[in-house]
């Protein structure tokens, strides 16, 4: 794959905005996104309350690179390849555990937190040639390593922008998130993975997909309508769905970066657990951030591995692309520390009904993807469109913007636009062109 | 009731369980239930421990109340759910069956599942623990409570509640 052809799976002019459907069953494809996107940006990793007190670690990936992030005696993050510096077993075999040092379990080397070399297994009758052996043989640290407001980054290049300004408008929904809580936020206990027989950015783009919720969610809503229609339920015990049926404004944001975000009105407020706390939010925030806080849904998609999501529930959900047709999606409740009990509960039973591939709506998208994946070998037609709101454009600095100064890109004022996939097309085509012209 | 009666009644409620959903018949699944049964699979949150406050951590399926049972089953009789058209075919084994506690009022009762699924994903199986409450109405056992501990961790596929 050269530079040009690259090039011509993507057309975006005047004709419209189109993929090639090849990018979706592509290995070689799929081979230039790891080593070109996933381990040269920014990626998330964990979150910190994963990983709470000295010695907590949490294993994953970045792009095809195992690795972990561990909790240090003075409160610090370390992040470390998951790879023993001597002959590459992994050191830490368990998602997540808590460990004061870390003794690899195939030749007994032992490593500090920090990644410094402690014990050689018998050093002494090694015959290394080198007095330094130790020394020179510490962990690999993840070259950039940050956390925002709670939430760890890192990124397997250090030629990478600052976090803030990658983060860019992201930063917005991700505060309106992180402030439902003085003490922030922590993912609830339990999560649920599942396999995607589809490509990565089915995924990406489903996430952030407000026009197939009308149909391949008008069944959830009909069945929360049912439920409401035969029992008295009221505020936290109603579940929001007047998204899914259209009858409330929407709207979509290019946040640049790759980074999208979709947001809708909410149709019953008095659903959502934040509605407790109105008080609180109406006396903390400004009336426009208690807005966004209170009054509206948002998708956001943190490029390109991440789901933030504030609508019935609150999840983050992460992508482990594994094959060109094959990804890992694990999804994870998130929710404010402290919150009431009745208020984690409702919060909880309104994931369960919709996220998971148990639930009522998740298992739907995950049918509707891998449909998507099979449909898409039909390639005597090769193009996938992404024309909606193409006319309905608010450029940088036009219509309504976020409440900071992070102008998004581009919005529009209807989240079944896809022209938010232009910039996350754009920034995953130029990301690949900057590896193939290095 | 003595023992073995009592773990005959009991088996005899869970083939049957078992029976109706392999053969869909979804209402006449719902009729094996309490109105306030709760139907309960919890998740891993590691590689040997599961959720256990169903309350306030997550779930894989919390249905409390046989209305949420319902809910399930009036989804799937819509046939506009894109997970459940075409909907797989399965066959539960359902064995080890054994009498934890025998009271006036409820047996409690262990098991041990598999369920052979066939669909668009091929042939898979999954298996794991049932722990049931039945309890007798009227001189009638019913299901009042079902816990379903699922081994299989990363999931393929839709998993609905004749999937397990």
């Amino acid at each position: 794959m050269n530079s040009k052809a690259l090039d011509e799976l993507i057309v975006d002019g005047k004709d419209g905005f189109k993929v090639h459907r090849s990018i979706y069953t592509d290995e070689e494809i799929f081979q230039l996104e790891m080593e070109h996107i996933f381990e040269k940006s920014w990626v998330y990793v964990a979150h910190e309350s994963q990983i709470k007190h000295h010695g907590d670690y949490f294993s994953t990936t970045i792009g095809r690179q195992p690795i972990f992030v561990v909790r240090l005696s003075n409160g610090e993050i370390a992040g470390h390849l998951n790879a023993c510096a001597h002959r590459a077993s992994m050191l830490v075999p368990l998602e997540s555990g808590n460990a004061k040092a870390i003794r690899c379990r195939f030749h007994g080397w032992t490593f500090h937190l920090n990644g410094q070399c402690l014990v050689v297994k018998n050093e002494d009758t090694g015959a290394y040639s080198n007095q330094n052996f130790k020394q020179e043989n510490v962990l690999t640290p993840l070259p950039k390593l940050q956390s925002y407001r709670g939430f760890i980054f890192a990124s397997l290049s250090s030629e990478v922008p600052s976090l803030e300004d990658w983060l860019c408008g992201t930063k917005d929904w991700i505060d309106c998130l992180v402030d439902q809580s003085p003490e922030g936020l922590e993912i609830v206990k339990g999560s649920s993975t599942y396999t995607l027989f589809g490509n990565w950015k089915l995924q990406a783009e489903n996430g952030v997909d407000g026009y197939h919720v009308s149909t391949v969610h008008r069944v959830f809503a009909s069945t929360i309508a049912n439920r409401e229609g035969k029992h008295q339920l009221k505020d936290l015990g109603q579940t929001e769905a007047g998204r899914i049926t259209g009858q409330v404004p929407s709207g979509s944001y290019d946040f640049g970066h790759g980074h999208m975000g979709i947001w809708t009105e909410r149709s019953k407020p008095q659903a959502h657990p934040l509605w407790l706390e109105k008080e609180r939010i109406d006396r903390e925030f400004s009336q426009e951030k208690a807005q966004w806080m209170l009054f509206r849904t948002r998708n956001l998609f943190m490029f390109p591995n991440a789901f933030l999501m504030d609508n019935p529930s609150t999840q983050i959900r992460t992508m482990r692309p594994l094959s060109a047709n094959v990804c890992e999606v694990t999804v994870r409740c998130i929710a404010p520390v402290g919150e009431s009990v009745q208020a984690r509960s409702a919060r909880l039973r309104k994931f369960e009904d919709f996220y998971l591939t148990t639930g009522m709506a998740t298992s739907d998208d995950l049918a509707a993807l891998e449909s998507v994946q099979e449909g898409g070998r039909a390639s005597l037609a090769p193009w996938n469109h992404f024309a909606r709101g193409v006319g309905a454009v608010h450029h940088k600095g036009e219509g309504e913007l976020m409440m900071s100064e992070h102008a998004p890109e581009h919005t529009t004022q209807n989240w079944d636009h896809e022209v938010i996939y232009h910039g996350f097309y754009r920034t995953w085509r130029s990301l690949i062109q900057k590896g193939l012209t290095a | 009731m003595n023992h073995n009666s009592a773990l005959s009644l009991a088996q005899d409620l869970i083939f049957l369980e078992a029976e109706h959903l392999d053969q869909k018949n979804w209402d006449a699944w719902l009729d094996l239930y309490t109105e306030d049964a709760v139907f309960w699979m919890p998740t891993w949150i590691n590689e040997s421990q599961t959720t256990t406050q169903p309350e306030t951590e997550l779930n894989l399926l919390y249905l409390k109340g046989r209305s949420h049972l319902e809910d399930r089953i009036y989804r799937l009789k819509t046939d506009d759910s894109f997970a459940s058209v075409p909907s797989a075919r399965t066959v539960h084994l359902v064995s080890n069956v054994r009498l934890a506690q025998t009271e006036e009022s409820h047996l409690t009762v262990k098991a041990n599942w598999m369920v052979h699924s066939y669909g668009i994903h091929g042939a898979l199986n999954r298996g794991g623990y049932y722990d049931y409450k039945l309890r007798k109405i009227n001189g009638e056992l019913k299901i009042a409570f079902k816990k379903v501990t699922m081994i299989d961790d990363k999931l393929i596929g839709p998993v609905d509640v004749f999937h397990v």
